[in-house]
């Protein structure tokens, strides 16, 4: 048999203090997971106005967008020889930010890291929807959208098939089989709780869809022998895809021959800003979900803590690649490289590349100060200046090496226009919209993955019954 | 098809039940439970999972299917550039693990909902809201004959309720 731990005696209300064992003090039952976290799904004011804020900017995305169709796709502020601009780069942010729910859900999932199991929900639901807003980018910076679908080889009557040796249809690939894989690993993971769900709600309605979703789901044993092990091979398969995915989206830049871009660095340095992205996304979103939905006793300070330090962690590989990319371009010995790396950090760019070191690079080296690692505002403020450097990362990658190739009569500039942050505006507004109405109608932490980290209720613990008040006596050995 | 079902509060009074029945031959036992717990595995000696084939031959469909759709396009449609293979099977490897990856998850899937019959319509009788809230149940095939034998080693192991199903 596997652990029979002693259940925390209820009439206790100490701090919450985590120990080897117990992650969750505070804890004390089945029961109370099911109802702390089914009271997370009724509305408040405070999420109708957030809700109304994401839709009202994804209709300014959507108007952006609109016409950009009407004007051409000289509308988006590109002018030879940039050709690739914001919504290249906020592709490639969306991607990455997608990276650390399935990290926290996958990889550390095969770890056995105890810390992923309050935040994995959230962070999971984070990866399918910044997968959806990611995959709309290629298809806003088509000039025919409507063609976009010419990317995957089908039988046509043009007889035409893609080159399946370019790293756009790689990236086709690559991206449908995340969104797909990511999706049905998150729902997989949904159907027991859906199930607790189905079985606790009073609205008739609410509850036949409840239903419907749980699949008639029991939690017998039957199931959850096949369900544990289909999510292992799940978790087995995600993890080589977390990995290859930002590696093929590399490909786009380091298959090509631009300065800057044409690295063999490009696929771990992509994954891990993926992944540190991805990590500050998490911060921004679980750390207001902890406060407003009153979960400080489920994500604990001891899980943030842990969390932190992955943040610092990629966030020196991140430097790392920042670093070696220039020893690179100094010892190829090749002037176009070197005056394409002085110009990111001297230059026309300049302002763009130090947001990116500042931000990416100096801000989370505050994260080795373990005060600072538990202490949940400035996680918070570090976040959002996680997001703005990485999502800079993807502008300092693309644009000055598009704006400074070979030629210096080739050299230009790249100014984006209103409609350019009207889309990036309106991602925003999408990816927040689908996000706020999850976390109302669905757990969002995993009511199942808690309950097997809480000690089960016992009736006897090592030998001896467990009187009303908790404590247990040292006769009537069973 | 008949039997007994009991509702029990605690993990080691569920294991202690299970472990009773099978010595007294009830062979055909279900658990119900909150989360799923090694325990309840254990008591109830269940065979591995084969998913695992599903998994596996899912994978090996995907990246065969990963492999030939590129060196066919390649094929049908040749890009011929200096002297360079036609179908290059280095950058189909891209195809080929991808399409193994989502092949493969998608029959896993596929797997677990065959071998664990879902999605079902209607849950099985006896079955109750409080075996997914914080209660363990145990159900034992029990003609009339062999009933108050299992209902009374159900009792004895504390259980809250036992009923009788049909």
């Amino acid at each position: 048999m596997a652990t029979m731990a002693k259940p925390r005696p209820p009439h206790l209300d100490g701090p919450n203090i985590a120990a080897a064992g117990n992650r969750l003090p505070s804890v004390q039952d089945y029961k109370q997971i099911d109802r702390e976290i089914i009271a997370t799904l009724k509305p408040t004011l405070g999420w109708f106005a957030l809700l109304g804020s994401a839709i009202l900017a994804l209709f300014i995305g959507i108007g952006s967008w609109t016409y950009q169709i009407h004007e051409g796709l000289g509308a988006a502020g590109y002018q030879p020889p940039v050709m690739w601009g914001v919504y290249i780069v906020s592709f490639v942010f969306w991607v990455g930010i997608g990276h650390a729910g399935t990290l926290i859900s996958a990889i550390l999932y095969l770890f056995r890291a105890g810390f992923r199991t309050t935040i994995y929900r959230a962070s999971e639901a984070m990866t399918v929807f910044a997968v959806m807003t990611a995959g709309l980018f290629p298809i806003l910076h088509l000039g025919r959208p409507w063609k976009f679908f010419w990317l995957i080889p089908y039988p046509n009557w043009r007889l035409i098939w893609p080159n399946p040796k370019s790293p756009l249809v790689w990236d086709v690939f690559a991206i449908l089989t995340y969104l797909t894989v990511s999706a049905t690993f998150f729902y997989v993971g949904l159907i027991p709780d859906i199930a607790v769900l189905r079985d606790q709600e009073t609205n008739p309605v609410r509850k036949r869809i409840f239903a419907a979703l749980a699949l008639g789901w029991r939690n017998s044993d039957t199931e959850w022998r096949h369900f544990t092990r289909a999510y292992l091979f799940l978790a087995a398969f995600a993890t080589p895809l977390v990995l290859s995915v930002h590696s093929v989206v590399s490909f786009d830049f380091a298959m090509a021959l631009v300065p800057g871009w044409h690295a063999t660095i490009f696929p771990p340095y992509f994954v891990a800003g993926a992944i540190f992205s991805g990590i500050g996304m998490v911060f921004t979103i679980i750390i207001p979900i902890r406060k407003f939905m009153k979960l400080q006793h489920y994500v604990t300070i001891n899980d943030l803590d842990a969390a932190a330090k992955l943040c610092l962690f990629t966030s020196s590989v991140v430097g790392l690649a920042y670093l070696t990319e220039f020893l690179v371009a100094w010892l190829s010995g090749n002037p176009v490289e070197q005056e394409y790396f002085w110009n990111r950090v001297f230059g026309q760019w300049a302002w763009s590349a130090w947001i990116m070191i500042i931000c990416n690079m100096v801000l989370p080296l505050s994260l080795f100060s373990q005060k600072l690692r538990r202490n949940t505002t400035w996680l918070f403020i570090l976040s959002i200046f996680i997001n703005i450097g990485m999502w800079f990362e993807r502008f300092v990658i693309v644009i000055p090496g598009l704006s400074h190739e070979y030629e210096p009569w080739q050299w230009g500039g790249y100014h984006p226009t209103w409609v350019d942050f009207g889309i990036l505006l309106g991602s925003f507004g999408w990816f927040f919209m689908w996000f706020l109405l999850f976390i109302r109608q669905m757990p969002v932490m995993a009511i199942a993955e808690i309950k097997e980290i809480v000690p089960p209720p016992m009736r006897h613990v090592h030998g001896h019954p467990v009187t009303a008040d908790g404590s247990h006596t040292t006769g009537g050995a069973h | 098809m008949q039997g007994v079902i009991a509702a029990f509060g605690e993990l080691d009074s569920t294991v202690h039940a299970i472990e009773d029945l099978r010595k007294q031959n009830f062979r055909d036992i279900a658990v119900y439970t909150p989360a799923p717990r090694h325990e309840l595995e254990d008591a109830i000696a269940a065979p591995k999972s084969n998913v695992r084939r599903f998994t596996l031959i899912g994978g090996l469909l995907g990246v065969t299917f990963g492999y030939w759709v590129p060196i066919w396009i390649s094929d049908y449609w040749p890009i011929v550039v200096g002297g360079k293979a036609v179908a290059s099977w280095i950058p189909y490897t891209i195809i080929g693990f991808e399409l193994m990856v989502l092949i493969g998850s998608l029959s896993t899937v596929f797997g677990m909902f065959a071998l664990a019959r879902l999605p079902r319509l209607t849950l099985t009788v006896g079955y109750d809201p409080r075996f997914s809230h914080g209660d363990f149940g145990v159900w034992v095939a029990a003609g009339p004959d062999r009933a108050p034998q299992a209902t009374e080693v159900l009792r004895k192991h504390g259980a809250l309720e036992v009923r009788h199903e049909r």
